[in-house]
């Protein structure tokens, strides 16, 4: 039993698959890819970021990742055609088809989440010089993130338990029953958070270092390139039509 | 004067402290102590008594986060804490919360050691030296760079400590440490506090429960209803007349139930097995009786509950039940979805006369009306009961109810769960001795992924219970 344990929590260790970009890269292509829409037409855009997502995703050897990133995207696009070509629905269609363009940067945040600490991603924001008290918040939105997922499963269970599971039939009081206790564990959460980061040091006044400062190297810069080029190669399209 | 030789010289010292909320008349009232270096310090009492407000003066919490109103003196190393700024005190003052989502603040092992050191702008190669002293000092060298909530709470505990000291601090405090822990766990931590106070930390534990630290302490600090009585020993605590029973569980003198003569089988689980946990479990449930589920954490206790609740399904065997069971879970946040205290027990059984007289009972009448969430924990605790005396379940199921409970809310869960016995049948998952003493009618130990022994606790077999938590000290434990 003893061994059987450890040799599960040993499948827990940390390991980082794949092609190690540095979070910095990944951060600044989430927060610029989602603005260039207003420059560039949406679906030059939105072929081009699919193919970047996946492409960054493959490099970074999460399978699964890229499995569900484009089965998400064709089920979101295929409703929006479905939507779009009957006239019933067509009110419809534009939801989707937003929807389904905030697919691939959604899948990069996830990416960045799910490989990177939260260590990692607030030595990552340092670098960017962005002011501390906005990189600790970012750092707690972070954290509640998985923190969220370990306890949604237990919720539900716990809803189902009670006889007040989460169903369509009743959306408005599955909701309430859902999100108020979300709520409140909200507020609770960011007090014992605040409490571990201050006894932690995190609003001493010096300048953080970080264990996990990564250099940004050759492949960075090409991914980089690749995203510039590629907006670059989409502005031209736009253009050029 | 021979005492005064030998102890350390004076480390934390507070005159006059008192603190009140701003936003309620709890807190603490001129509070005069002071701990030495090197000393052992039990800080206990019951709920609402005043510790957790204590300790946050300590670690600078308060005022740092929490509004309110404090005055009198606390001074550390002869330093006037208002003269510290907070993260200069917290390179003195290392803090061990009990929850881990208020202890950790990444979920790597590695990035978590790191941590506060980032924070206070060391270089990467004197993060590295320091993390080597820490991993000797510790033994938890094969414990890098894992997910934190994929340890064991034993293993957690050591990280939590680990983290604490980073910045050499000589100053440990310690939030009821054993809530989370097993007792083999918690017996652990006992001796690790006596070692680390051979190293020279001066270390302070706030605990209800405090039988891992038998032996070990060099003051106690009491607390009631904000007020505070100062020991000079663990002798002049124990003789003061107040419960102190806790220290040694095993001579707790309870009288024994008779066996329940219910025959009415309300479950059933039939050669249950479950990936490597569980092997060919079989175990019967009746009616109008308790039994208790021990064994150390990660041995499948929860496994087995989640079974009957269908959550899990086994991988082999059958399971017998008519209907769902009523899970009372350990973290009540969990289970609360009502917009009132009556709104919660409605949802339960809409009866309105029913809903009264069982908050009359529980003694929440007054307020039926707040959201569940505004209410104690041990509140929580009691509506989480109150549901259980609604619903028409056959079987009800506590999961470690009384992990972070004083001796007094320990006693009234039991006494509500006896009453709940009377129409239901009960499963109580804990490692708490003594609660097991005051409600279990029959006990199920599981070890080695089946179950080891089950009995009816009776003046012969009670030595097989105390043999059980001998045992769970010596087996090394993982979580599931």
């Amino acid at each position: 039993m003893n061994c059987s344990a450890r040799a599960k929590r040993k499948a827990y260790k940390y390991l980082m698959r794949g092609l190690k970009i540095n979070p910095v890269v990944l951060i600044i292509i989430n927060v610029l890819a989602p603005s260039m829409y207003i420059l560039i037409s949406g679906m030059y855009l939105e072929i081009f970021l699919l193919v970047f997502a996946c492409i960054v995703i493959l490099l970074m050897e999460e399978y699964k990742m890229l499995f569900g990133l484009l089965i998400t995207f064709t089920v979101l696009i295929g409703t929006y055609y479905f939507t779009i070509s009957h006239e019933k629905t067509a009110s419809l269609a534009m939801f989707f088809l937003i929807l389904s363009q905030s697919v691939p940067c959604l899948f990069l945040a996830a990416s960045l989440i799910s490989r990177y600490t939260s260590a990692q991603l607030l030595s990552a924001l340092e670098t960017l010089r962005i002011p501390r008290v906005m990189v600790v918040a970012a750092t707690i939105t972070l954290k509640y993130i998985p923190t969220f997922a370990r306890e949604f499963k237990l919720l539900r269970d716990s809803m189902r338990l009670r006889g007040i599971d989460f169903t369509l039939r009743k959306p408005i009081k599955s909701f309430q029953y859902f999100v108020v206790p979300q709520l409140f564990r909200c507020a609770a959460l960011a007090d014992e958070v605040t409490a571990a980061g201050i006894v932690k040091g995190i609003d001493a006044p010096r300048r953080r270092t970080s264990y996990y400062e990564q250099k940004i190297r050759w492949f960075d810069y090409a991914i980089l390139a690749l995203f510039v080029a590629g907006l670059g190669g989409c502005y031209l399209c736009t253009k050029m039509r | 004067m021979y005492k005064d030789a030998l102890s350390g010289k004076e480390i934390i010292k507070a005159s006059k402290l008192s603190f009140n909320y701003s936003e309620s008349k709890d807190g603490i009232a001129d509070i005069d102590f002071v701990i030495n270096e090197g000393d052992i310090v039990l800080l206990t009492g019951n709920s609402g008594c005043g510790k957790s407000t204590l300790l946050k003066c300590l670690n600078g919490l308060i005022p740092a986060i929490t509004e309110g109103n404090l005055k009198g003196v606390l001074s550390i190393e002869g330093s006037d804490y208002s003269d510290i700024k907070i993260h200069e005190l917290n390179k003195i003052v290392g803090s061990v919360f009990q929850n881990p989502r208020s202890q950790f603040f990444t979920e790597n092992t590695t990035a978590e050691l790191v941590f506060p050191m980032e924070n206070y702008g060391y270089t990467k190669a004197e993060m590295d030296e320091r993390l080597k002293e820490l991993i000797e000092a510790f033994g938890i060298g094969e414990l890098m760079d894992h997910d934190i909530y994929s340890l064991s709470s034993g293993e957690r505990q050591l990280i939590a400590l680990a983290s604490s000291v980073t910045m050499h601090q000589k100053v440990l405090l310690f939030d009821e440490p054993s809530a989370n822990l097993d007792y083999g766990n918690s017996m652990r931590l006992g001796s690790l506090i006596s070692r680390l106070k051979k190293e020279g930390y001066t270390i302070l534990v706030a605990d209800h429960r405090f039988f891992y630290l038998n032996g070990r302490l060099d003051k106690v600090l009491f607390m009631e209803d904000g007020n505070l009585k100062a020991f000079d020993s663990e002798e002049a605590f124990k003789n003061s007349g107040y419960n102190v029973r806790s220290f040694d569980l095993f001579s707790i003198d309870i009288p024994f139930r008779p066996v329940p003569d219910s025959n009415e089988c309300i479950a059933e689980m039939n050669n249950v097995s479950y990936k490597n946990i569980l092997h060919d479990v079989s175990l019967k449930l009746y009616r109008n009786e308790v039994v208790g589920i021990v064994g150390n954490n990660g041995v499948g206790k929860t496994t087995l509950a989640k079974f009957l609740c269908k959550t899990f399904k086994p991988d082999k065997g059958s399971i017998r039940i008519k209907d769902l069971p009523f899970f009372i879970m350990q973290d009540p946040d969990y289970q609360l979805f009502g917009t009132s205290v009556k709104n919660e027990l409605s949802l339960v059984k809409d009866d309105d006369k029913k809903i009264e007289e069982c908050l009359k009972e529980l003694g929440l009448l007054p307020y039926k009306n707040k959201h569940p969430f505004d209410l104690s924990g041990g509140q929580k605790q009691r509506l989480q009961i109150g549901m259980a005396m609604l619903c028409e379940k056959d079987l009800i199921i506590f999961d470690e109810p009384t992990s972070g409970l004083d001796i007094s809310s320990m006693k009234t869960v039991a006494g509500e769960i006896l009453k709940l016995k009377v129409k239901a049948g009960i499963l109580v998952i804990s490692h708490d001795y003594e609660f097991l003493r005051n409600v279990a009618d029959r006990i199920v130990f599981v070890s080695g992924g089946t179950i080891e022994k089950d009995f009816y606790l009776n003046e012969k077999t009670v030595s097989d219970l105390n043999d059980i938590f001998t045992k769970m000290q010596e087996e090394k434990a993982y979580e599931e």
